[in-house]
């Protein structure tokens, strides 16, 4: 019996908890709309000069867009590859880290295979070369064999 | 893609209130209008591409961005000026410069009584506006003038709800004891949290 008795009021100094924040929140929501309501009055007076380089900002930043975008539309006009090559400079701009080790990798891969396709040539010749000699590879590293070809 | 028109919609509605937001951070009429151009060019620059929807997000997050790295390049300079200071004595002159010379005055005499109260109720709220901690202020800005809620607020000042919910409730306490100092509890707006300040006050 006392045990729920202690519950209930547990249960009450909680609830009562509960609305004290509740009416914390709105005491302050209220507070601060009454503030942003002052300041939004404030920033309606502003010096002429201020306006002036505001809307002169706002004016640059707006030339910027349409042109970007004008310049868009007639790329789009040009061709299909220009719309190809637009995408890849645009895509190199995007990801700069990405685009380099992608671009050292090709180069790197190429390399590495020219390297080996070379090697495998030479390999190649000089076996060749072996074979269509009429004279046997141990002649040429005959010291006397010069002089002999010579007397003969 | 946003057009130049929603752009410019856009920057009509939120310019006035993002200089004023400015000033209160930078404390510098001239810095805060090279921030805001600065904010708007990159808007335009780098998100053009993006829906005018996503407009309000991206905007105060490059203006917090471009708030810090005004406050970085100052924090430098003024560490210059500090260092080169200690070498010199004062102007070059040998004058001294009045305070008083550089305050700003506003002419209220034509207006009437409760339009010159208003405008002196703001100018309190603005000085403790900028007495504000940086956080706390940025939360506040965002939350309550820019009316963004929690989590967009929390990304753009890359902190947890919790924090934002943290900031923007000490902001408020603290601008309303400000404003009770001053003499303002009667404005109809900080009674109620002047009962709860000091009730909790009482508990401690």
């Amino acid at each position: 019996m006392n045990r729920r008795r202690d519950n209930m009021t547990n249960e009450k100094h909680i609830n009562l908890m509960d609305d004290e924040v509740t009416s914390n929140l709105v005491v302050e929501d209220q507070i601060a709309r009454n503030i942003t309501e002052l300041l939004n009055d404030r920033a309606q007076q502003l010096k002429p000069q201020q306006e002036q380089r505001l809307s002169a900002a706002r004016g640059l930043a707006i030339d910027y867009l349409a042109e970007q975008q004008a310049q868009l539309a007639s790329g789009n006009r040009v061709s299909q590859n220009g719309n190809a090559l637009r995408w890849f400079g645009q895509h190199l701009e995007q990801h700069r880290v990405t685009s380099v080790a992608l671009i050292l990798a090709v180069m790197l891969l190429t390399f590495f295979a020219v390297q080996h396709l070379s090697l495998n040539n030479n390999l190649e010749n000089s076996d060749a070369f072996l074979l269509a000699s009429d004279l046997p590879p141990e002649a040429y590293a005959d010291k006397g064999f010069n002089a002999w070809l010579d007397s003969n | 893609m946003a057009t130049p028109k929603e752009l410019s919609d856009f920057l009509v509605a939120v310019e006035r209130r993002a200089f004023k937001q400015t000033v209160y951070a930078v404390r510098d009429d001239h810095a805060a209008l090279d921030i805001v151009q600065d904010a708007m060019m990159k808007l335009a620059e780098k998100y053009g591409n993006h829906p005018a929807s996503e407009f309000p997000m991206l905007f105060q997050r490059i203006l917090q961005n471009t708030m810090r790295d005004f406050w970085r390049r100052q924090k430098v300079r003024n560490l210059w000026t500090t260092l080169l200071s200690s070498f010199g004595g004062n102007d070059a002159d040998g004058e001294e410069r009045d305070p008083l010379e550089t305050i700003d005055v506003e002419d209220d005499s034509d207006e009437p009584s409760a339009v010159l109260a208003r405008n002196q109720t703001i100018q309190l709220i603005e000085r403790a506006l900028e007495k504000l901690p940086a956080r706390q202020r940025q939360a506040f800005v965002l939350r309550y003038w820019e009316e963004m809620d929690v989590a967009e607020t929390a990304e753009i000042m890359g902190c947890s709800d919790g924090s934002v919910k943290t900031h923007c409730s000490r902001a408020v306490h603290a601008l309303a004891l400000e404003l009770k100092k001053q003499g303002l509890d009667k404005l109809g707006l900080s009674n109620a949290i002047f009962d709860k300040n000091s009730s909790i006050k009482k508990g401690d």
